[in-house]
Order: structure tokens, then C-alpha cells, then sequence
């Protein structure tokens, strides 16, 4: 094989290699933001839970089983959901003052989810107030790889990320498992309801 | 005769190249988990741990009443904890003693201090390690188990309730939901 013919194979493993990092770290879940620190710094109570794919797959297994054969199939869908995500994030920031964050660290937190496949689904603001809702999603082919929800209330702050296949109908199924706060799922179910309209 | 020799030499040193990782991986400090995050903690705070006596023949029983859902038990105490526990601290020094293959799946903390939990999870073929560390004013309890999540659901089935919710009964949760999307 010739010289040129080896640095031709270098570059196109150097390529896929490439390729392969950028693709397992758009399905990974982000490192931690500095601004998580500050806030987690000025919160009372703060909740983090980070749950991976074999972390994830594993808690489906927890999920209701069927033993009968006639359950509903709803929560077996639920479960497949589960087990076919890629990653669970979230923070729970509590306060004991309202308005403990800034509107800066509420962009910077926006942040985390930067990229073509994030589609704004809504953006909710209050008047004179760093507060609000914000869903992202992701969108690849046309189907929901991703969704992120922003949910800052006066003394709260809440981060999800969801990585993976998410089925939207069942979504409101995960309120309150895998730290998941339910007025999060509220918000996406707000949301459903407003682009629906 | 020459051959020979190469394969006296050959082999112990295959040998040597194979153990290697093994020897290497073992000397790293893989014995993390429970103990070392114990010593850990008793060694930081200057406490001394309590262990529930007879906690092997306690994790026996619970293995053979679970059908080998929940074994490998480990409980420890640490009872008056003075001063207030740095969460940021806690969970640093958890994260250095706990070992290869441990990760962090819940961490709820406090800014007083007062309240710190973490919770660590460990993949082990069909069944998961489980590590809690919970901090509740001033005592400290640190937790060890293995659970095998199918034969767990097959126990708690029995404890079901024979009517649980109907096909077609709503979920309160989403039935709460469902009620204040249609206001």
C-alpha cells in the first residue's frame, strides 16, 4: 500500500472517530454547569438525580409487571418508554426568598440544550420577573429524541432533561418517578395543549 | 533443546502480561462500597460507626425470605453527629470512597446541613447494588444492598391489592391533570 494510501486510512479513522464522539455526546447527559453550583450554593433544599440508559433500563424492570396478561397495556408502553431512553437529568432548586436566581443564569441554564435538533416549544415569561417556562424538543426525523423543561417559580427551579425516544402522550405518566417534578410534566402537558390549538 | 528455553521464558512472562490488569485493578483500590465509605466517614467526622450484630445472618434470612430478591445487607449507624455537614464535602468524600463502577443516581441535600442524601447504584449482571447515605439531623445511616429487581416485583406482587385500579379508572395523578386542563 502506498504512503498516501495509509494517510488516507488514518484520516478516514480520525474521521469516524470523530464522528462517533460527537454522536455518543449528543446522547450523553451534559456535564454540570457552573450555574448549578451558584444556585444549588443559594438553595435550601436541591435534588439531583441523574439516571443513564442502563440505570434507566434497570428502574423499568421496577415498573408495574404484568403477571396476569391483562394489565393495562398503557404501563407497558410506559415501561418500554423507560427502557428505551437515554438519560434522565434534573435539578430542583428550592429557595427560601422569591426570585433567587437571575435572568442571566436562567439563559446560561438554556444553554444546555444549544443545537440545531432543539425546537422551542414554549416560551413563557412573566412581566418584570426572572421567571417562566420553557420547553425544548428534540426533533430528529421528525421524531421526539429529546425534551427539556425549564420551570423557574418564585422560591423554585427546575431543570429535566430527557434524552431519548419520548413518547409525548405518556410523558405525564413520569411526573413525580425519576425526580421528575409533576408541575414539569404540567408544563409540557400545557404546552401539548397550547400547540394543539 | 533451544526451542525449549524460548518457551520457559515465554511462558511466565504470558503470564506475567495476562495477570497484569488483574493485579493492577486490585491494587487500584478496587474494594470500595460499604467499608471504605464507612471508614470514610468515621474517620472525616470522628464517629465512630454502629453495626447492627449478626447483620450477615439478618442478610441470610432476608436473601432466603426474598427468594434472593434483597441480600448482601450492610447497615451502619453513626449516632450523634456533631456539627453541621457540609453537603458539597459529603458528597466529595462519598464520591472518592466508593469505588470502580458506583454511580450517583439521587443526591438531595440541605443548605443547613441537617439533611444530606445520596444514593449510589452499582449494575451487577441482572441485579443492582444499591449505597445510601442519609443524613437525618444528627444521626447517619449508611446502607448496602444487592437487589435483583424481577424477584422483588414477584414478592410485592403477593402484597398488591386483588382490585387495584380497574382498566378503565383513571390515574388520580392524571386524573387531577386531566381535570385541570379541561378548566
Amino acid at each position: 500500500m502506498s504512503r498516501n494510501g495509509v494517510w488516507a486510512g488514518l484520516l478516514a479513522l480520525g474521521i469516524a472517530a470523530v464522528v462517533a464522539v460527537s454522536v455518543y455526546a449528543q446522547d450523553s447527559l451534559p456535564a454540570p454547569s457552573p450555574i448549578e453550583k451558584t444556585l444549588a450554593d443559594r438553595a435550601t433544599h436541591v435534588t439531583e438525580v441523574t439516571l443513564d440508559k442502563n440505570m434507566l433500563a434497570f428502574a423499568a424492570k421496577f415498573m408495574d409487571k404484568d403477571k396476569d396478561g391483562d394489565k393495562d397495556k398503557d404501563d407497558q408502553a410506559i415501561k418500554q418508554m423507560v427502557q428505551n431512553l437515554k438519560g434522565v437529568y434534573v435539578r430542583d432548586y428550592e429557595f427560601d426568598k422569591d426570585h433567587s436566581y437571575t435572568a442571566e443564569e436562567l439563559e446560561g441554564l438554556r444553554k444546555y440544550i444549544q443545537g440545531s435538533e432543539w425546537s422551542p416549544m414554549v416560551h413563557e415569561r412573566t412581566k418584570g420577573a426572572a421567571e417562566g417556562t420553557d420547553v425544548y424538543l428534540k426533533l430528529v426525523d421528525g421524531q421526539v429524541q429529546g425534551l427539556f423543561v425549564l420551570d423557574a417559580e418564585p422560591r423554585e427551579l427546575a431543570l429535566v432533561l430527557i434524552l431519548g425516544p419520548v413518547d409525548m402522550d405518556k410523558i405525564g405518566s413520569l411526573g413525580g418517578s425519576f425526580g421528575i417534578p409533576k408541575d414539569a410534566v404540567k408544563s409540557v402537558k400545557k404546552a401539548q395543549k397550547e400547540a394543539g390549538k | 533443546m533451544k526451542d525449549n528455553r524460548w518457551y520457559a521464558l515465554l511462558i511466565p512472562v504470558g503470564l506475567a502480561v495476562v495477570m497484569a490488569p488483574m493485579i493492577l485493578l486490585a491494587a487500584s483500590g478496587n474494594g470500595g462500597g460499604f467499608d471504605a465509605v464507612v471508614h470514610g466517614i468515621e474517620s472525616r467526622y470522628h464517629a465512630r460507626a454502629t453495626r447492627i450484630p449478626f447483620m450477615a445472618l439478618i442478610s441470610g434470612i432476608a436473601g432466603l425470605s426474598t427468594h434472593g430478591g434483597v441480600r448482601g445487607l450492610h447497615v451502619a449507624t453513626i449516632e450523634n453527629l456533631e456539627g453541621p455537614v457540609d453537603g458539597a464535602e459529603l458528597n466529595a468524600l462519598v464520591e472518592q470512597r466508593v469505588g470502580r463502577g458506583w454511580q450517583r443516581m439521587i443526591r438531595e441535600t440541605s443548605r443547613k446541613g441537617s439533611d444530606q442524601t445520596l444514593i449510589y447504584v452499582k449494575p451487577d449482571g441482572d441485579r443492582m447494588g444499591l449505597l445510601v447515605v442519609d443524613l437525618d439531623g444528627h444521626e447517619m445511616d449508611v446502607v448496602q444492598v444487592s437487589v435483583d429487581p424481577d424477584h422483588i416485583d414477584d414478592d410485592m406482587g403477593h402484597f398488591r391489592h386483588p382490585h387495584g385500579r380497574a382498566k378503565d379508572q383513571p390515574d388520580p395523578d392524571n386524573a387531577t391533570m386531566a381535570e385541570k386542563e379541561s378548566e
